[in-house]
């Protein structure tokens, strides 16, 4: 199955160990990579894929352990060291300078420079050229970074790793923020990367793109090695049982609708009614209605307005036209205090930028919506507060079910749990979700999607939002299908196919 | 993303991605658990305290000596009390010296001393709660970043303050209002009842009211705050508001030590307040903060010219170990919460 | 929407409250002293207090930003009204350096025929000064002086030394009246980092030390009630008996009176510096511990005002046998007690 090592190895580590105080993060990691491969790193959220990664770029240094490079032993002290040796590293949250230009960004620190003076034409030229090779010529290098869309954002990241002429690129959930035109873009990147021999890491979560990709695959579990170089066509279900220790069904949860509770769904009273809402350059006439148990997607590639849309619903964004109705009642337009008033909840999509406090413990994380409640003429009922979050953290089976833990120390699942549990103790009618499985891990996942489906049993009306088509179509009982702002259709889930969508959402684009 | 992610408090919440997670230490927490960096800030504190009676120990530890560093630490606490709160919200308030000048001359001109003692009082408050609120509105509502708006308080208040006092001490006749405020009550300076009973309201409000919550959840992440229907707006304005109103506070005591008012009153405040609160261990950036560890700030600095001067050293010298003091006390901070550090993501 | 929503009407009645409170607030900001003021001023001597030739005067000083300052300028503007034949041209004080330098080139623009110089520092405006002189504008330079004297025809102002060195001498000869032996004396400077500061203290210093004495204690406040008030807790904290106490500067001085009467504390007297009205009105009363005030007297500033007329209309002092105006006037830094103090009442300024 594994095709013999022919190319010689352009890093070898073996038995890496690191501890910080009281976790033995990495504990003996080996991980061999062949010049011009894509080598893919698989884990759970807290296997050590983080911390790895984190000791290749020179940000860590490891316990115990060896690296080789070309064959010889190296120290990657600092992370200027590891970049001169050749290893670039794109992070998951992106290290990028907003306010400044793109051009700025993929050369910092290693500016062009001419008799000492830093060359902005010879920065602008390159960085045109790097960007034309990952397939977007489009984006203006002197555009400011800030603008770009999250997909552009990660492309200016590539191109960075490319201007720095590394041989080895690791690659963080590089495709976690991107639609599907711009993953094969990607792909094509980095089969040309791989063909003049550059090598890649590659971490996601995402088992197609691993089948599409890959050559090999590195499994970690708790900081240690379990399976090494394996082929990447080894079938999904062993690879998630590698990874947590137990079988998962599938990772997607076709089956879990009820179909009780979608025929409850059309008989059941409409909750929320959205008709003509529109923004000015990011979306027009969107109507729907979610009714109490029902789930409606909403399936588009990033930038046709799926994000903008519930943000406008929730009150977040101000719509140039357009009414909301949640029970009936018109609510303002244009005011979270409102929303959140009439019973909206949103789990937004940057769950650490825009909904976590993460200064704060689980409980005071769970309980910010509710403030009003917790409080007797003013003070907090601080008891009151720490009863009721445990009783949602264990209703959800976040665990650990501490609500006095910090939200920092808690896994990506999990951390998502308690921006659920924030809405359930709010006890809101109508819940939007943005993204709500990103950077969680497999296992995690379908229990997340089984929570959603839950949820929607009880009651609450959903509206979900997903770059993962399968997800939206398995998880929802009606998909609207969006593209560039514009609603092109409203079907019942099971009519779809993937396909279908995906032609939809993709006729016309430039893809 | 969000068009409106980062309009208030010009912070980036939640974007610093290096750090590695480590226990909350603000949000008011559960139980009182001894926070290393407030025990290496109170060993500080105690170490100067003995420098202090080794040196003088006639002097240090009397009843009146004690008392007269906690009289004297009593207007610049209470400024700093309010001074914790912007912080927290990931602000900054850089008016507050002028503030306590404007409360003090408005509070001291003839046609308010006219009305009496509590007129007077009464006046000192509105003027600061009136200048906080004007600070509030400007950044929350004017989205001006609160280095620019209360810099331009800062500038305008003192000049109100010269153009009202026509830039002369204005010393108040009222012996009704200094009998008061400089006495004592059990034994105990009444302006250090004062700043007692600021600190315990001011702590109560930050640790045990849903109010503060709402403060550390503005400047833990405003974005997240907004979008749990938090009306941050209203809230930044508020605390501005409270900023302002310990100014006014402030200026009544000051008064009441001077016996007099003056535009010349509270300078520097601005930055004796910030270096208190910083030290105390509240982040610049936002988000966790301790009046605690401000009420221990403001008390190291006022013992450390207390020592000095019982020791008839130079001002010069003090305000080196001043600054040494600060570097140090950030430099352990940082170790220790450094040494704090466990959990790794994975 | 008619009915209007609970949180509406309370936002209008907190508007409400928010005016009317600003509107009483308006009404504090007044500050007419009941009492009239009298300021410094001279009258001329002889043939010099008749109306002469029209003389045009400049006047440049800092920001009035404290009590002493404010007199000052306040002293030269009533010191002109006095004269029928002076025009008065004053500019804005300023802080800034730079400002100043433009405002007196202003000045020499406008062709005035005398310049009054109160500079902010002395060194940064000596070139400007000097400017006016080439310009066949004279200059009076007052109390800070110019690097070189060719950047002033005279200058008149105060001597710091000589100050520190009367409260010293004054401070000295009390002790030895009231027979305390191996005193405590206390002093109270000011800005620490300003040269007049040091040549007070120096003054002081060395006026002690020729009777054997010495500064037991000493801090430097800031000129502002508030500083002196502050350190001198301290200072009297440091000092559990005190014998004297030197206060450099009267503007600070109420502070520094608040914080004695505030620690109850009178076993000593107190010296203050420049001959504010509310110490002379204290020492006048003698129920305080303050006994004395040296001067540096803001009535300089009339005197400067009175030089420039006499040199505009090319007259001399009346009394000396010089023709011309002297190049340098030091004025005395005269020790106020209850025995004279009525006799300097008229040229106490308010703080």
């Amino acid at each position: 199955m594994s095709e013999p090592a022919t190319s010689a190895a352009l890093l070898e580590m073996s038995d890496i160990v690191k501890t910080f105080p009281g976790v033995r993060a990495l504990d003996g990691v080996r991980l061999t990579v062949a010049e011009g491969e894509v080598h893919c790193l698989l884990g759970q959220n807290g296997a050590g894929k983080s911390t790895l990664i984190k000791v290749l770029a020179g940000a860590h240094q490891p316990d115990s352990g060896t690296i080789s490079w070309r064959g010889a032993p190296v120290t990657l002290g600092t992370p200027i060291a590891a970049l001169r040796l050749g290893v670039a590293t794109m992070y998951q949250e992106l290290d990028l300078v907003r306010s400044r230009s793109v051009a700025e960004n993929v050369y910092l620190g290693h500016e062009p420079a001419r008799f000492g003076f830093a060359s902005r034409r010879r920065a602008r030229s390159g960085t045109a050229e790097l960007l034309a090779r990952l397939g977007h010529p489009e984006i203006d290098p002197d555009r400011e970074v800030g603008t770009l869309s999250a997909a552009g954002q990660q492309l200016v990241s590539m191109a960075r790793a490319l201007a720095y002429r590394a041989r080895l690129i690791v690659m963080d959930e590089p495709t976690a923020a991107l639609a599907v035109d711009e993953v094969s873009n990607l792909f094509r990147g980095i089969g040309e990367l791989t063909a003049s021999g550059v090598a890649v890491i590659y971490i996601s979560h995402r088992m197609a793109e691993i089948r599409e990709i890959g050559d090999r695959v590195t499994v970690l579990k708790d900081g240690a090695t379990v399976a090494a170089n394996l082929d990447a066509r080894t079938p999904s279900s062993e690879l998630v049982a590698l990874m947590s220790g137990r079988r998962v069904e599938t990772a997607f949860p076709s089956g879990t609708r009820s179909a009780a509770a979608h025929t409850a769904g059309e008989q059941s009273d409409e909750v929320l009614r959205v008709s003509g809402l529109g923004r000015r350059g990011e979306f027009a006439d969107i109507d729907f209605t979610v009714r109490a148990g029902e789930i409606l997607g909403l399936a588009g590639l990033v930038g046709a307005g799926r994000s903008e849309i519930l943000e406008t619903v929730f009150g977040a964004r101000k719509p140039d036209t357009g009414q909301v109705f949640v029970a009936g009642r018109r609510i303002r337009a244009g005011s979270v205090p409102v929303a959140v008033q009439a019973g909206i909840g949103l789990a937004p999509e940057e769950r650490k930028g825009q909904a976590l406090q993460l200064d704060m413990t689980v409980a005071q994380n769970v309980t910010l919506a509710s403030l009003a409640r917790y409080s007797r003429f003013g003070f907090t009922r601080r008891r009151a507060e720490l009863l009721d979050a445990r009783s949602k953290l264990t209703e959800l089976d976040l665990r650990p079910a501490d609500p006095r833990r910090g939200i920092s120390t808690l896994s990506g699942g999990n951390q998502q749990k308690a921006v659920l549990a924030r809405w359930l103790v709010h006890g809101c009618k109508v819940l939007l979700l943005d993204e709500p499985t990103r950077g969680v891990d497999v296992a995690a996942r379908a229990e997340l999607y089984r929570l959603i489906r839950d949820l929607a049993d009880s009651g609450v009306a959903l509206v979900i939002v997903s770059s993962e088509l399968p997800e939206v179509l398995g998880l929802a009982d009606r998909v609207l299908v969006l593209r560039e702002g514009q609603q092109l259709a409203e079907r019942t889930a099971s009519e779809l196919t993937e396909a279908e969508v995906l032609d939809m959402v993709m006729e016309g684009s430039a893809g | 993303m969000s068009e409106v992610a980062r309009e208030v408090s010009g912070g980036a919440p939640g974007s610093d991605t290096g750090r590695e997670p480590e226990p909350p230490t603000g949000g008011g927490g559960w139980s009182f658990r001894p926070d290393l960096r407030l025990i290496i800030l109170l060993g500080v504190l105690v170490g100067l305290c003995l420098v202090g009676h080794f040196t003088r120990p006639d002097a240090f530890f009397t009843e009146g000596n004690l008392s007269t560093v906690l009289r004297l630490a009593a207007a610049i606490g209470v400024v700093s009390i309010g001074m914790t709160f912007v912080i927290i919200t990931a602000g900054i308030d850089l008016s507050v010296g002028s503030i306590v000048a404007l409360s003090s001359v408005w509070m001291t001109t003839v046609a308010t001393q006219s009305y009496g003692p509590a007129v007077m009082v009464l006046c000192a408050l509105l003027v600061g709660l009136g200048c906080g609120l004007v600070n509030g509105m400007l950044i929350a509502y004017g989205k001006v970043v609160p280095f620019i708006a209360t810099l331009a308080m800062m500038a305008s208040a003192r000049g109100l303050a010269e153009r009202i006092s026509g830039r002369q001490t204005q010393v108040v006749r009222d012996t009704g209002f200094l009998d008061f405020f400089q006495a004592t009550m059990f034994g105990i300076p009444v302006l250090v009842w004062m700043f007692a009973a600021v600190f315990a309201v001011g702590w109560v409000l930050l640790n045990r009211t849903t109010f503060g919550r709402r403060t550390f959840a503005v400047g833990g992440n405003a974005e997240a705050a907004r979008l749990a229907g938090i009306n941050v707006k209203r809230h930044i304005a508020l605390v501005y508001g409270i900023a302002g109103l310990c100014c006014g506070i402030a200026a009544v005591m000051v008064v009441a030590r001077a016996s007099s008012g003056a535009a010349s009153n509270g300078l520097l405040y601005e930055l004796d307040a910030i270096a208190a609160v910083v030290i105390g261990g509240t982040l610049l950036s936002g988000g966790r903060g301790t009046l605690v560890g401000t009420l221990i700030g403001v008390l190291i600095f006022t013992v450390l010219g207390n020592v000095f001067t019982l020791n008839n050293l130079d001002t010069d010298i003090q305000n080196i170990a001043k600054g040494a003091i600060i570097v140090l006390a950030v430099l352990l901070q940082y170790r220790s919460s450094r040494g704090h550090q466990s959990q790794s993501s994975g | 929407m008619t009915r209007v929503p609970a949180h509406g009407r309370r936002s209008f009645l907190m508007a409400g409250g928010a005016v009317a409170a600003g509107v009483v607030l308006a009404g504090c900001t007044s500050n007419t002293e009941p009492e009239a003021d009298n300021d410094a001023v001279a009258a001329g001597q002889g043939d010099n207090a008749e109306p002469g030739k029209e003389v045009t005067v400049g006047f440049s000083a800092p920001a009035a930003d404290h009590g002493w300052m404010a007199a000052m300028t306040k002293n030269a503007q009533a010191q002109a009204e006095q004269f029928s034949d002076v025009t008065f041209e004053a500019t804005e004080g300023s802080n800034d350096v730079n400002q100043q330098i433009a405002q007196v080139e202003t000045l020499i623009n406008q062709k005035v025929d005398v310049l009054v110089i109160l500079p902010f520092d002395g060194k940064a405006l000596t070139q400007v000064g000097r400017r006016a002189m080439d310009a066949g504008i004279p200059v009076v330079n007052v109390d800070r002086v110019f690097d070189t004297p060719l950047a002033y025809r005279t200058w008149i102002g105060g001597d710091n030394y000589r100050m520190g060195v009367n409260a010293g001498d004054y401070i000295a000869a009390e002790l030895q009246r009231r027979n305390v032996g191996n005193p405590v004396i206390g002093e109270v400077a000011g800005i620490d980092s300003l040269p007049l500061t040091r040549e007070r203290s120096n003054g002081f210093r060395d006026a002690l030390q020729r009777h054997g004495l010495e500064v037991r204690h000493r801090v430097a406040a800031q000129f502002t009630p508030e500083t002196g008030e502050q350190q001198t807790a301290n200072l009297l904290q440091a000092a559990s008996k005190l014998d004297a106490l030197w206060n450099h500067d009267d503007d600070q001085g109420i502070g520094v009176v608040s914080a004695i009467e505030n620690a109850n504390r009178d076993e000593f007297f107190m010296v203050g510096g420049a001959g504010s009205r509310d110490m002379m009105d204290r020492i006048k009363a003698g129920n305080s511990v303050v006994e004395a005030t040296v001067l540096y007297s803001p009535s300089m500033c009339s005197s400067a005002i009175a030089l420039a007329r006499l040199l505009g209309q090319a007259k001399g002092l009346g009394d000396l046998a010089e023709h011309e105006i002297p190049a340098n006037v030091t004025t005395y830094s005269a020790v106020v007690t209850a025995d004279n103090v009525d006799e300097y009442l008229d040229i106490a300024f308010d703080s």
